[in-house]
C-alpha cells in the first residue's frame, strides 16, 4: 500500500468519527474566507468558465488540452488532488485523446482550467429497453441505439431507494430506464456503470 | 347562490419551495450520445451553461412530462426563467436558467432518492452538466434536492 | 404468375386502409403529428391537414384495388403511392433521423431498414398488381397471400410492442442474460450509495470538492477518499452490513 494511503488510513483510524468534529471544519480565516470566494457567481443561464466539456485532442505532461463543442479550446490542468472518473476512479494515465471530457475546478488568470473533478466519457441516457442479450442492453435513446454492456463488478441497478445490486435481472424489455456509464468513443456503445429502474 | 366550483390546488411550488430528485442531461451537439441532441425546446441549451430542464414550460411539454401522474403540480415557467436548486445534504447550491423541457417525471413517480435521512420523491429537474456538478458528482446520477426561487 | 399478380391488389388494400384509418381517425397520430418528418417536410401547421389528404388518398386507391373490375391503372397507382411514400422514408431518413416516420401508427419510431423493406415490398407489390386480373383465389394463393401479409406485418415497427418486445422478454426469461455469475466483487456504487445515506457523509459534503480520488478495500472495510479543498476527506465504509452509521470519516 501506498505511504499516502497508510497516512489517511491511519489518520481515520486515529482521528476518524461518526460526524466531522466542528473543530476539523476549521476556523473561517483568510485562507477559508479565500477558499470559498474564489469563484465569482456567474450568471445563470450563461457558460461557466470553472466548467469545461469537450473531446481531449491532446495530453501533455500534467495538461489536458480539450477541444469544446463550441469550438473553443481548453488547457486542463490535472494535480495530485484532482479526481478522474471513467467508470470508477482512475489514475491520470488512463486519460486518453478521444475520451469525452467534463471537467470542473477553478479557472486560473492564465485561462489554465485546474480541475478539481474530471469525468471521461460520462453519459447519463435515459431510454427504452428494445432487447437484453447477453451482458448486454439494447437501449433506444431518442430513436438511436445504443448498446450498454455490463461489466462484472461495476455495474449496478438501483430500484428507487433499495440497495444498488450488481445483479440486473429484474430488468424487463421495453421498460423506462435511465443508465449513467462511460461512452466507448466513437462508437454508439456505452459500458455500464448505474441502471436506475423505475421499479 | 351560485355555488363555487371547486378549484384545481394550486401548483406546489408557487408558494414554497419543494422538495424532488434532481438528475442531468448533456444538450448541445456535443460528443457521445449527446452528438444528435440538439439545443433543447429552447434553442439555447449547453452542457456547459447553467442551465436546467423544467416539466412545465409549455403545453406540449406538458403532455410529455405528465408531472400530475405522480401527482404533483408544478407552475408553468418559461426559457429563462431561473429557479435555484439546492443539493439537501450538502446544502451548495446553483442558480440556473430554464432551456429545455423535462425531465420525463410520469416515468419514473414514486422514485425516492435519499442524503444520510433527508429523502426526496419523483425528478421535478433536470440540470445541464455545469450546473449540477456544482451541487453534486456527475457520477452520481440521481439525487434529492430543494427547488426554489431566487 | 396471374395468381400471385391477382393477389397483390388485396394485400395492398389492406395496409392502405391501416395506414389511411390511423391518419383520418387516430387522435394520438395528429397529436404527435407535429414531431414527425413530415412536419419538418411541409411545416408544422400543414403537418395535419396534409396527412389527412394522404389518408385520403390512400383510401380512394385502396377502395379502387378492391373493387371491381381489375385495371392496370390501380396497380399503377398503388405502385406510384409506394415509389413517392419510398421517396418520403429517403427524405425523413436523410433530414431528420430521429424523428419519427408518422406513417403506419401513433407510437414514435425512426425510419429504419425495416421501413425501407415494407415500402419496397408493397412498390414490387403494386408493380405486380398492373398485371392483376379476375382469378380464381385457390387455398395455395390465400396461403401465399397470408404469408405476404404476415411478412409486412413483422416489418411494421409499429405492432412490435404486440409481439416482438413480448417474445423477447420470454427469451430473457429463459436465458437470464444477465444473471449474476461471480458476485465475489462488490461494485464501489454499493458502498457509496450506504456512504450517501451516512452521518458521516451529511457533515462532511459540503466541504467536499472533487470525485472519488481514490479507493481501496483492507479489513473489511473500503476507504474513499474525496478532495475537501486544500484538504483531504478520508471515508471508510463496512463492505459487509447495511448501516450507515457505521461509516467514519476523517478530514486531514
Amino acid at each position: 500500500m501506498t505511504s499516502r494511503r497508510q497516512m489517511l488510513k491511519s489518520a481515520l483510524l486515529g482521528g476518524g468519527a461518526g460526524v466531522v468534529a466542528a473543530t476539523a471544519l476549521g476556523s473561517l480565516g483568510p485562507e477559508a474566507a479565500f477558499a470559498t470566494a474564489r469563484a465569482p457567481e456567474v450568471e445563470p443561464g450563461t457558460v461557466d468558465p470553472n466548467f469545461a466539456e469537450g473531446r481531449i485532442r491532446s495530453i501533455k505532461d500534467n495538461t489536458l488540452l480539450v477541444l469544446g463543442s463550441n469550438m473553443v479550446f481548453h488547457n486542463i490542468r490535472v494535480v495530485d488532488g484532482t479526481s478522474l472518473w471513467k467508470l470508477g476512479p482512475v489514475p491520470f494515465d488512463q486519460a486518453k485523446p478521444g475520451d469525452g471530457l467534463y471537467a470542473r475546478g477553478v479557472r486560473m488568470p492564465d485561462g489554465v482550467l485546474a480541475a478539481e473533478s474530471v469525468w471521461l466519457n460520462i453519459v447519463n441516457i435515459k431510454g427504452h429497453i428494445k432487447n437484453i442479450t447477453s451482458d448486454k442492453i439494447h437501449l433506444d435513446h431518442n430513436g438511436q441505439e445504443v448498446l450498454c454492456h455490463v461489466v462484472s463488478g461495476k455495474s449496478v441497478a438501483v430500484h428507487s431507494e433499495s440497495p444498488p445490486t450488481a445483479d440486473l435481472s429484474m430488468l424487463r424489455v421495453s421498460q423506462h430506464v435511465q443508465i449513467l456509464g462511460a461512452w466507448r468513443p466513437d462508437t454508439n456503445e456505452v459500458d455500464i456503470a448505474t441502471v436506475f429502474s423505475p421499479h | 347562490m351560485v355555488r363555487r366550483q371547486p378549484t384545481d390546488p394550486p401548483p406546489i411550488d408557487l408558494y414554497a419551495s419543494v422538495q424532488g430528485e434532481v438528475s442531468w442531461f448533456c444538450c448541445g451537439t456535443a460528443w457521445g450520445p449527446c452528438s444528435t441532441t440538439g439545443k433543447g425546446a429552447c434553442g439555447t441549451c449547453n452542457s456547459g451553461s447553467l442551465q436546467h430542464a423544467w416539466p412545465n414550460t409549455s403545453d406540449a411539454c406538458l403532455a410529455i412530462t405528465h408531472p400530475d401522474t405522480c401527482g404533483v403540480s408544478l407552475s408553468r415557467r418559461t426559457c429563462g426563467f431561473q429557479h435555484k436548486i439546492t443539493a439537501l445534504c450538502s446544502g451548495t447550491s446553483v442558480v440556473t436558467a430554464i432551456a429545455d423541457c423535462g425531465p420525463q417525471t410520469d416515468l419514473f413517480c414514486g422514485e425516492k432518492s435519499c442524503c444520510g435521512a433527508t429523502c426526496a420523491s419523483n425528478r421535478l429537474i433536470d440540470l445541464t452538466p455545469a450546473a449540477y456538478s456544482k451541487i453534486a458528482s456527475l457520477s452520481a446520477g440521481l439525487r434529492p434536492c430543494e427547488i426554489s426561487t431566487p | 404468375m396471374q395468381g400471385i399478380a391477382a393477389l397483390q391488389p388485396y394485400v395492398i388494400a389492406l395496409f392502405l386502409v391501416w395506414a389511411a384509418l390511423m391518419k383520418l381517425f387516430s387522435r394520438r397520430m395528429r397529436a404527435q403529428a407535429g414531431r414527425t418528418a413530415l412536419a419538418r417536410l411541409v411545416g408544422s401547421a400543414r403537418a395535419i391537414p396534409t396527412l389527412r389528404l394522404v389518408g385520403v388518398v390512400e383510401l380512394a386507391v385502396a377502395a379502387a384495388l378492391l373493387l371491381p373490375p381489375a385495371t392496370p391503372e390501380e396497380g399503377a397507382a398503388a405502385a406510384v403511392l409506394s415509389a413517392g411514400f419510398l421517396a418520403y422514408l429517403a427524405y425523413a431518413y436523410a433530414a431528420a433521423p430521429t424523428s419519427s416516420c408518422g406513417c403506419l401508427g401513433a407510437h414514435s419510431h425512426p425510419v429504419d431498414v425495416r421501413a425501407f423493406a415494407r415500402a419496397g415490398l408493397l412498390c414490387a407489390a403494386g408493380v405486380a398488381a398492373v398485371w392483376a386480373g379476375p382469378y380464381p383465389l385457390d387455398p395455395p394463393l390465400v396461403t401465399l397471400g397470408l404469408v405476404e401479409v404476415v411478412a409486412l406485418l413483422g416489418l411494421s415497427a409499429e405492432l412490435d410492442r404486440f409481439w416482438l418486445s413480448p417474445l423477447r422478454q420470454l427469451l430473457v426469461r429463459l436465458r437470464q442474460p444477465l444473471a449474476v455469475r461471480s458476485p465475489a466483487e462488490i461494485p464501489l456504487e454499493v458502498s457509496l450509495h450506504l456512504l450517501y445515506l451516512s452521518p458521516a457523509y451529511c457533515s462532511a459534503s459540503a466541504q467536499l470538492t472533487s470525485d472519488v480520488q481514490d479507493v481501496w478495500d483492507e479489513d473489511g472495510l473500503r476507504f474513499v477518499v474525496y478532495g475537501a479543498r486544500e484538504r483531504t476527506a478520508v471515508f471508510s465504509i463496512p463492505l459487509a452490513g447495511a448501516d450507515p452509521s457505521a461509516v467514519r470519516v476523517a478530514l486531514t
